[in-house]
């Protein structure tokens, strides 16, 4: 097992003949994984801290940060793609985390026609990307972060705040006119019908953050500015009275009845917290396998997993941050339990083995490509089994 | 509130097997977590795919009751969806049920849970346990809130019995002694005289079987 670790990929990696320890990437690290050595003055990654979130990668001035996901290369070859797929000179870069759907972009920034670029935050996106995109033609850049203190890197949402006002400063020195990146913040925001609510108080016992007031009389009360999007209420509502704002339940059906009949048998759809698996920016083609990207796995919802397995889905694989690594306070261990009872009752009517719960990281790739496989194979063999 | 577990789901489609047209009626009352308008949803989306493996179409209508044990507010909400339906899952606790199989006396109606006691849930572990057996006889104001008939493997009243070891009950060891908490609590409430007083037997007849509030 230990071997196995050691010849993981992984995700982020410290080129030591380029740094020149200048500090900035651990200044700048949430989750001090980035340290300067006091007796060396070298800077030190402790990759099993790290969350690759990118504000190293994307600050360095020395380039001295490899990393897997959203590197230079790979964005330059999205926007290239992207531009011709989508035909247009506007650029919409989004944070996951917070972004509504392509509709909720529209009536945000005004434009009906633009190149999404979708990112587990914004703050990774290095200057340079910027650039390439005004020399690709690009004539107006939108950047939607998730509001300061919503954001799961901590850093993200400000750190980009300060570079597109010194990049816009910069351009407009060059000629290209004022204001060619606009930033705007965003946050998924609970919602709730009280018409539905049954004063339970199921939400306050839930809410990571104290965001939940349940008053008698008075019923349910959301104190907004703590709410944090996580959607763990939303799930364990038993009155389906609340909802995500702009990560509505419809918008996850819309999504399942999609794959589900685009799919090759036998069908497997994983459902994804955007912090624990970064999807790849140039596609993932595989013919029997769809994927659900969540803000966060405590969205994922009982209901959500069955639709699926009504609309003729063979597994449901879900992958959730460690635990401990939760970018919402350990929502990911109260996930997991709700998906293991369910499990349990679906093994009750001769569906199991076919809901599958698992933790992973980021900053080690490969072992979602592990688990996703070893589930693949799982499904396989069962229909093939059901099949004789 | 009551506490409630679902029935294994090859129970309930058992139950269901010879019927096609079903009602399940959940209940937003004192169950703890409430299976109410959700759990119905869920229920039938199980229920669904469990018939599908089993070559049985079953087709659900769902609702959810306020309170499934008061006659009059299930009868207002049930009544105008029973149109068609063959038989009624009752997501309420055994009162819950009972009520709707009077409200129905024509159709088979099914409790989709067991019932177990009235208790409390310790909500970080996600356990709930007995809390009131109903005595119709509360001495909670001379144990320190605490109930020994409840909470006493044995119900004793002038407890403690002595065998209690590490503060757990000989009977069960990963239950707490009840006496030994009246105790402790009746020692931070400077009562401890309380225990001095001697309880007579309980008038079972206090129980009862029907009162007039």
């Amino acid at each position: 097992m230990s071997q196995q670790v050691t010849q993981d990929v992984v995700a982020v990696k410290q080129n030591e003949d380029y740094c020149s320890s200048c500090s900035i990437c651990s200044s700048l690290c949430p989750y001090e994984a980035l340290k300067k050595d006091a007796e060396t003055g070298k800077i030190l990654l402790d990759i099993e801290k790290c969350q690759v979130c990118g504000l190293c990668y994307s600050t360095c001035p020395a380039r001295a940060i490899d990393i897997l996901y959203y590197d230079l290369d790979s964005l330059i070859t999205y926007l290239e793609r992207a531009k011709q797929e989508y035909d247009g000179d506007t650029l919409v870069i989004m944070c996951r985390g917070s972004a509504p759907d392509f509709g909720g972009v529209e009536s945000l920034f005004g434009v009906s026609k633009f190149i999404p670029l979708l990112v587990p935050c914004v703050g990774r996106i290095p200057e340079e990307i910027y650039f390439n995109a005004i020399l690709m033609g690009i004539k107006k850049i939108n950047v939607l972060a998730c509001d300061e203190d919503y954001c799961r890197y901590d850093r993200g949402s400000p750190v980009t705040g300060r570079k597109i006002l010194a990049l816009n400063l910069l351009l407009n020195q060059l000629g290209y006119g004022q204001e060619v990146i606009t930033l705007k913040r965003h946050s998924l925001k609970v919602k709730a019908d009280t018409n539905l609510c049954i004063a339970c108080g199921n939400c306050v016992f839930y809410c990571p953050y104290d965001a939940a007031k349940l008053e008698s009389p008075g019923g349910i009360n959301f104190d907004l500015t703590a709410c944090r999007g996580c959607g763990l209420c939303v799930a364990m509502c038993p009155a389906i009275a609340l909802d995500l704002e702009n990560w509505e339940k419809e918008r996850i059906s819309t999504l399942i009845a999609k794959l589900s009949s685009e799919m090759e048998l036998p069908k497997i759809l994983v459902f994804r917290c955007q912090w624990a698996v970064f999807p790849p920016l140039n596609g993932e083609l595989l013919p029997n396998i769809g994927f659900i990207d969540l803000p966060c796995a405590a969205r994922i919802d009982d209901s959500h997993i069955l639709e699926a397995f009504q609309k003729g889905i063979d597994g449901v694989l879900i992958a959730a941050c460690l635990e401990e690594e939760c970018k919402q306070k350990k929502a990911s261990g109260k996930a997991q339990h709700s998906v293991v009872a369910l499990s349990k009752r679906l093994s009750q009517i001769g569906f199991q083995d076919r809901l599958h719960f698992c933790t992973v990281a980021p900053r080690y790739p490969e072992e979602f490509n592990r688990e996703l496989e070893q589930f693949r194979k799982r499904i396989e063999a069962i229909y093939s089994k059901e099949r004789r | 509130m009551i506490v409630t577990t679902p029935k294994p789901l090859d129970e309930l489609l058992d139950f269901i097997s010879s019927y096609t047209n079903i009602l399940i009626a959940g209940c937003d009352g004192c169950t703890q977590p409430p299976r109410g308008l959700r759990e119905a949803k869920t229920l039938s989306q199980l229920l669904e795919l469990g018939g599908k493996l089993r070559n049985k179409n079953l087709a659900f209508k769902v609702t959810t009751v306020a309170k499934q044990c008061d006659t009059y507010l299930a009868a207002s909400i049930l009544k105008p969806q029973i149109n068609g339906v063959e038989a009624v899952l009752a997501l309420g606790c055994g009162i819950g049920a009972q009520t709707l199989a009077e409200i129905f006396p024509e159709l088979p109606v099914f409790p989709a849970q067991n019932t177990h006691f009235m208790g409390a849930e310790d909500r970080e572990g996600g356990i709930l346990e007995e809390r009131c057996v109903g005595c119709g006889d509360c001495l909670l104001a001379v144990t320190g809130g605490i109930c020994p008939v409840a909470r006493c493997s044995k119900g004793l009243l002038n407890g403690a019995c002595g065998g209690s070891k590490e503060d757990k009950c000989e009977l069960n060891p990963e239950k707490d002694c009840a006496w030994i908490l009246i105790y402790e609590r009746l020692k931070k409430l400077d009562k401890l005289e309380l225990l001095k007083e001697f309880r007579p037997p309980r008038d079972y007849q206090l129980k009862g079987w029907k009162v007039t509030p």
